[in-house]
């Protein structure tokens, strides 16, 4: 046999190799292997994340970085905290003018409970938006726990393994929230598109949208709970020959510079990872 | 040896790709490194190992990947195969021959794993696929392609001398 028929030869078989893994992936028999795999891969993801994260800081701090450093963390604490009270106070007002007819009605909301992950790294297609944590089912973590920061949604776990997890971003295409506006209380659905943009799609035609509103997920579909800040709109479409208007959404967590999340442990979707 | 050296040299790079690379892309694209890797090992001759490590660091890339399991391996693979067709070409030996190799390894690379993430139901635009990741992705290759080939060379002739004939 010829070399360069016994290197096709060779190429072929590792391809028809690649295609059974791949069967016997989609068919869930990796599962076990693929966790094993990944816990050595996890914490070296980790630790190197934690050195490179490490290097980035001191290579973009300014020289007096200690206290500004310091001063920046508080203000930016502050900021957070009072945007949320903000948002909730706003929230509180709305709702009480809905509820205000309703003689009885007493809305009881359970306290989440919070599980902090580090970002140990990126997905490695560029095709896919999603981000690898430190935390998995070993800290309790399961497949579709919705994730945030101090400043609003992130997305949810898509994939759980013994000491890591995957977490679909928002801005994954593949990634519907239902969301409600904070203003206008009008639904809609908030959808990736495939050049990054965010957009809230199927708000009803009548409703009156201005930019600045702030969007909150709406609990719909009970994928996400309900009242965790998404963004704001940036720009509303309206055209009277459409069945819907949609907005651009700016979303409120920083997604690009992400390095520590909360994923909420408390909260059983009941939709899976892709559906609303 | 070398292919034990191979397989957690591949580990490696992936983690390097996921937690380092990937916080530094031009547009939406990065240097692929297990890709330049394998295609400069495979321009040394040795073509056999440079086919097994594409297909172990293929896995380790989809491990770190929402994307199909084993599609980089089926990837680099196919990459690597075409890299071994220029061996004994009269243009082999032409210093800017790594160039072409890794421009066609990359595109093949991009076209195999863009088909397979487009088939699982992700939703791609190959209009935006090809200016924000492939040709940015495939520029970055390009830019690495003779440093890590002559790397590559210089690593063979250390640890695999060519044999001396006597007489």
């Amino acid at each position: 046999m010829s070399r360069s028929s016994s290197r096709a030869l060779l190429a072929l078989t590792f391809i028809l190799i690649a295609g059974g893994l791949l069967v016997l992936n989609l068919g869930g028999y990796l599962q076990a292997v693929e966790g094993m795999a990944l816990r050595p891969l996890g914490a070296l993801q980790g630790w190197l994340s934690q050195r490179v994260s490490a290097v980035q800081t001191l290579l973009t701090s300014p020289a007096d970085l200690a206290t500004l450093r310091a001063d920046n963390l508080r203000l930016e604490a502050e900021v957070a905290r009072l945007e949320r009270e903000l948002i909730g106070v706003r929230e509180q007002a709305a709702e009480a003018e809905v509820l205000a007819g309703l003689l009885g009605y007493a809305r009881t909301r359970p306290e989440s409970r919070y599980v902090a992950a580090r970002v140990i790294g990126q997905d490695i297609s560029p095709f896919i938006r999603s981000v690898w944590i430190d935390r998995g089912s070993d800290g309790g973590l399961q497949q579709g726990m919705p994730v945030v920061t101090e400043r609003g949604l992130v997305g949810r776990v898509a994939e759980v393994y013994a000491t890591i997890a995957r977490i679909q971003l928002i801005t994954d295409p593949q990634s519907t929230v239902n969301v409600r506006l904070q203003t206008s209380r009008a639904d809609g659905a908030l959808q990736a598109q495939l050049n990054g943009e965010l957009w809230v799609d199927a708000i009803d035609q009548s409703a009156s949208v201005t930019a600045g509103e702030l969007v909150l997920t709406s609990g719909l579909g009970g994928a996400f709970p309900s009242d965790i800040p998404v963004g704001q709109i940036l720009t509303v479409r309206k055209r009277d020959y459409e069945l819907f208007q949609q907005a651009v959404l700016q979303p409120s967590a920083d997604l690009e510079g992400l390095l520590v999340v909360l994923v909420i442990t408390n909260f059983q979707p009941l939709a899976p990872p892709g559906a609303p | 040896m070398a292919y034990l050296l191979g397989t957690g040299l591949m580990a490696l790079l992936a983690v390097v790709q996921s937690s380092l690379l990937n916080r530094f892309p031009f547009l939406d694209g990065t240097v692929t490194l297990i890709l330049l890797a394998t295609v400069s090992w495979a321009l040394t001759g040795r073509v056999t190992e440079a086919m097994l490590w594409a297909f172990v660091g293929g896995i380790f890339l989809d491990l770190l990947s929402g994307a199909p399991f084993a599609v980089s391996s089926m990837a680099l693979v196919a990459a690597v195969y075409l890299a071994s067709l220029t061996e004994g070409r009269f243009w082999e030996a032409h210093p800017m021959a790594p160039l072409g190799i890794m421009a066609v390894a990359s595109l093949v690379y991009f076209a195999v794993t863009m088909t397979a993430v487009w088939i699982s139901g992700h939703p791609i635009d190959p209009g935006l696929a090809l200016t924000q990741v492939v040709l940015p992705s495939t520029f970055l290759n390009l830019l690495l392609a003779l440093p890590t080939a002559q790397l590559a060379t210089r690593l063979r002739e250390s640890a695999f001398p060519p044999p001396v004939t006597m007489g």
